[in-house]
């Protein structure tokens, strides 16, 4: 339930959602659930050129790349290698706690 | 008995048919939790094997398993595509990668793919992967010399 919580404060938040498949996402973090499903919005694909599929027309001054013509996406947790995070959304203090009551089951 | 209708309740289910979209809302009670869920027009769902499949969603549930509607499959070759109409899909949950909401405002494909038919797409398909054969062979065969 940890990391469920943990998740959940990231809401808002920008994340790179990278997948088992190779595939790399970038997008606003909408929610996310106890298996660690992921919604993202105004999400994009890192390496684009691969995945012609998620791609939509060029957006002008998106440097990061083309925009999908899928907006928003639904990501299965189980298919999902790593988040990465923003470095201000980690309060590893807080972590640190957090797992330590969560060892000693409480 | 399933434990199913206890954690998603479809509640409700307006269906609203405009000449261009058609446009479900259903508010389904998952885990206490009221959710109010679009089904626009087109959705697209990435499976584990890399297929992708397109259609209209028409349920889900909690383990992701959906069912598509008029559903077809897009098969990309290059800048080659083609949809290879499917229909009714229900999809196991497990084989679901992603799920995304097509932007219906927006192209689906960069501008420069070109749409081909079913015949042309399988003899790219099929020239592709005897490409990525033949180099898997020579790399085999030329494995002595030690590359990388």
């Amino acid at each position: 339930m940890l990391f469920f919580s943990y998740f959940k404060d990231l809401v808002g938040r920008e994340v790179t959602v990278e997948l088992k498949n190779d595939l790399a996402i970038r997008g606003t973090l909408h929610s996310v659930d106890q298996y660690l499903n992921i919604k993202l919005e105004n999400s994009r694909v890192v390496d684009q050129d691969k995945y012609p599929h998620m791609t939509g027309e060029q957006d002008a001054g998106n440097d990061l790349g083309l925009r999908l013509s899928v907006r928003n996406c639904f990501i299965r947790g189980s298919v999902v290698r790593y988040v990465q995070l923003p470095p201000e959304g980690v309060d590893t203090e807080l972590l640190h706690d957090a797992t330590r009551r969560e060892a000693r089951g409480g | 008995m399933s434990s199913f209708p206890h954690l998603l309740q479809a509640i409700l289910t307006i269906q609203l048919d405009f000449s261009l979209c058609k446009v479900s809302i259903v508010i389904a009670k998952y885990l206490a939790l009221y959710t109010i869920i679009y089904v626009v027009e087109k959705l697209l769902v990435l499976l584990r094997d890399g297929r992708k499949l397109l259609g209209i969603l028409r349920s889900f549930d909690q383990f992701a398993n959906a069912v598509l509607e008029g559903a077809c499959e897009r098969v990309i070759v290059g800048d080659l595509y083609c949809d290879i109409p499917l229909g009714l899909y229900v999809i196991r949950g497990e084989n679901v990668v992603l799920i995304g909401e097509l932007d219906l405002e927006r192209e689906e494909l960069p501008p420069h793919m070109t749409r081909v038919s079913a015949v042309e797409i399988k003899r790219a398909q099929k020239a592709e992967q005897d490409a990525t054969d033949l180099k898997g062979s020579m790399r085999k065969r030329m494995e002595f010399l030690d590359l990388d």
